[in-house]
């Protein structure tokens, strides 16, 4: 950083007219939002709305499918992160030493996450077709009897959890395999000069180093979950009985079903601002000492 | 020897969760319907191309195809345009006053596409846009540019100063330091982003179900018309599926390198 930039720099007008834009356009898009959301627009009778306060806002409360959609968004959130990251911890861990073909690995860990999200929730509704998908043969090859993965109100949540988690574990594999590779390998070896079992040294040594890398991927998965939509749309469409059904995809059924924009922007509000609460309240607890390590 | 061995199983059996429904669904694309559905699995057959034929007999397809490309071509080659710009000016910053912009970007990207999607729809359907290709190239230039952002920003930041010392030392203006020394310097990195950019937009579907009319629609909206009413033609839509992800796998393996440090940048930076 041995530049200083100046008032005068000619290099801020390469960034600021962007940067100019961008902040008018999402302050414009904000308030355009809440101004909607505080009126009862309908994309049936567009000119004709009027003032109505909070009452969107006020429904929401008492509005028994948004709260269990909104249970559901944090169920599926916490599940999807959770498991992403152990499961791909473990992989890690199961990976680290060297052998031929790392580097092929690591090309095919790349697929399931440029596969579009479309033909992912298309894959997984092929298999788990209850008559002829590939799940319930293999299954049936074990003796299970067969299970109606997507008919099901209280399994077709966890089908498109298991999709969720076959894309992104790969994702974290990835960038905690990264994270590896550039932690040093001194304090490692110290430990184990030092007697340290294998499990000690993981635990008490190499965890700590990827600390950092695997609170970051945490926080990516938890906002992508949040929002997680093509997988639902693809695969359950809410369904069965609602039983799929996040905040998300109730704000899209909200605003394209039922027309009502101002309670969907009321809903959407609602998420942004769970989403930053959640995501805080996670940046606090992975981050303890003044975030910076 | 046994820890070899564990290994290597355990390692086939990552790999076979991984590659596993991938492969069933570009072979059942080669299958006849009876075949696609027998139980137990066919695992060797005669191949048929009766499925590539359904579905480029389909008109929605193609155009679907040809939309993809143009809006995802386009609003990349526009976002990247105006993020390297960006990104050089940011790039030459004191640290602090970047990484104020920075977060500013990032934080864009936390909300869900639900709360710009909805006012863009509606004020759309107000001027009559609903069914124009610039709107979408509008829509995901919009959405792409801060990714472009912070993406070129670290490419940028691998050129040593001292090339940009020398040249303004020669008297080139900014915009020829720009234009002749960065831009050719950091090359694969800008490649680099622009297909990333074209891989998020063609594998996009929330903002195209949104915002795509009849004449618009994109390859992920396109698809879901193979799921009728009547039941799934399973058989086409596998091999509507093949052609949609081909192209990206063989892009991504282009740019593997940069896609987890992209994906990374596309929600938070640590």
């Amino acid at each position: 950083m041995s530049t200083v930039a100046t008032a005068s720099d000619p290099t801020r007008h390469f960034f600021q007219p962007v940067i100019v834009c961008l902040t008018v356009a999402s302050v414009a898009l904000t308030l355009f939002v809440i101004w909607i959301s505080l009126h009862d627009l309908s994309l049936m009778r567009a000119g004709r709305e009027k003032f109505v306060g909070l009452d969107n806002y006020i429904r929401f409360l008492g509005d028994p499918r948004a709260m269990a959609a909104l249970w559901r968004t944090v169920l599926f959130t916490t599940l999807a992160t959770v498991i992403e990251i152990a499961l791909g911890l473990a992989v890690v861990l199961f990976l680290d030493r060297n052998f031929a073909m790392k580097r092929l690995v690591r090309t095919l860990l790349l697929v399931p996450i440029i596969m579009t999200p479309v033909v992912v929730g298309l894959t997984w509704r092929f298999l788990f077709d209850s008559a002829t998908g590939m799940a319930n043969y293999l299954l049936s090859l074990v003796g299970i009897a067969q299970v109606d993965w997507l008919g099901s109100p209280r399994i077709a949540l966890f089908a498109v959890l298991i999709a969720d988690i076959w894309q992104w574990t790969p994702f974290v594999i990835l960038l905690v395999m990264a994270a590896l590779e550039s932690a040093p390998t001194d304090p490692l070896n110290a430990a184990r000069v030092d007697g340290a079992r294998e499990w000690q040294v993981t635990w008490y040594v190499l965890l700590p180093m990827l600390r950092r890398a695997l609170a970051i991927v945490a926080l990516i998965r938890a906002i992508d979950s949040i929002k997680a939509f093509d997988l639902f749309y693809i695969m359950t469409r809410g369904g069965p009985a609602l039983s799929t059904e996040t905040l998300n995809y109730y704000g899209y059924i909200v605003a394209f079903t039922n027309f009502d924009i101002s309670y969907s922007l009321a809903i959407a509000i609602i998420l942004t601002i769970f989403t930053n609460v959640a995501l805080l309240t996670m940046y606090s607890v992975l981050f303890p000492k003044t975030g910076d390590r | 020897m046994a820890r070899r061995a564990l290994f290597c199983v355990g390692l086939l059996l990552l790999l076979l969760a991984v590659l596993f429904p991938l492969y069933w669904v570009v072979v059942t694309s080669f299958k006849t319907t009876r075949d696609a559905f027998a139980i137990p699995p066919v695992w060797l057959f005669s191949p048929t191309l009766d499925n590539y034929r359904t579905v480029f007999a389909n008109r929605g397809f193609l155009s679907a195809f040809a939309n993809s490309f143009i809006i995802s071509i386009l609003s990349s080659a526009l976002a990247v345009a105006i993020g390297s710009i960006a990104a050089y000016g940011l790039a030459q910053q004191p640290a602090e006053l970047r990484r104020s912009k920075e977060k500013f970007i990032l934080s864009l990207r936390i909300a869900p596409a639900l709360l710009f999607v909805i006012p863009m729809y509606y004020l759309a359907t107000r001027i009559g846009a609903l069914n124009k290709h610039w709107l979408l190239i509008a829509a995901y230039a919009f959405v792409n540019v801060p990714f472009a952002i912070s993406l070129l920003i670290t490419f940028f930041d691998d050129i040593p100063k001292e090339l940009r010392d020398a040249a303004r030392v020669d008297g080139a203006r900014e915009f020829r330091v720009f234009w002749h020394v960065y831009l050719p310097a950091a090359r694969g990195g800008i490649v680099a982003t622009l297909i990333l950019c074209v891989l998020f937009t063609w594998n996009e579907f929330f903002v195209a179900l949104v915002l795509t009319g009849r004449d618009t629609q994109t390859l992920p909206v396109s698809i879901t018309s193979f799921l009728t009413f009547q039941g799934i033609q399973w058989g086409a839509l596998t091999a509507a599926a093949t052609l949609i992800m081909l192209p990206m796998i063989v892009l991504g393996v282009l740019v593997q390198g940069q896609i987890v440090r992209g994906m990374t940048l596309g929600s938070v930076k640590g």
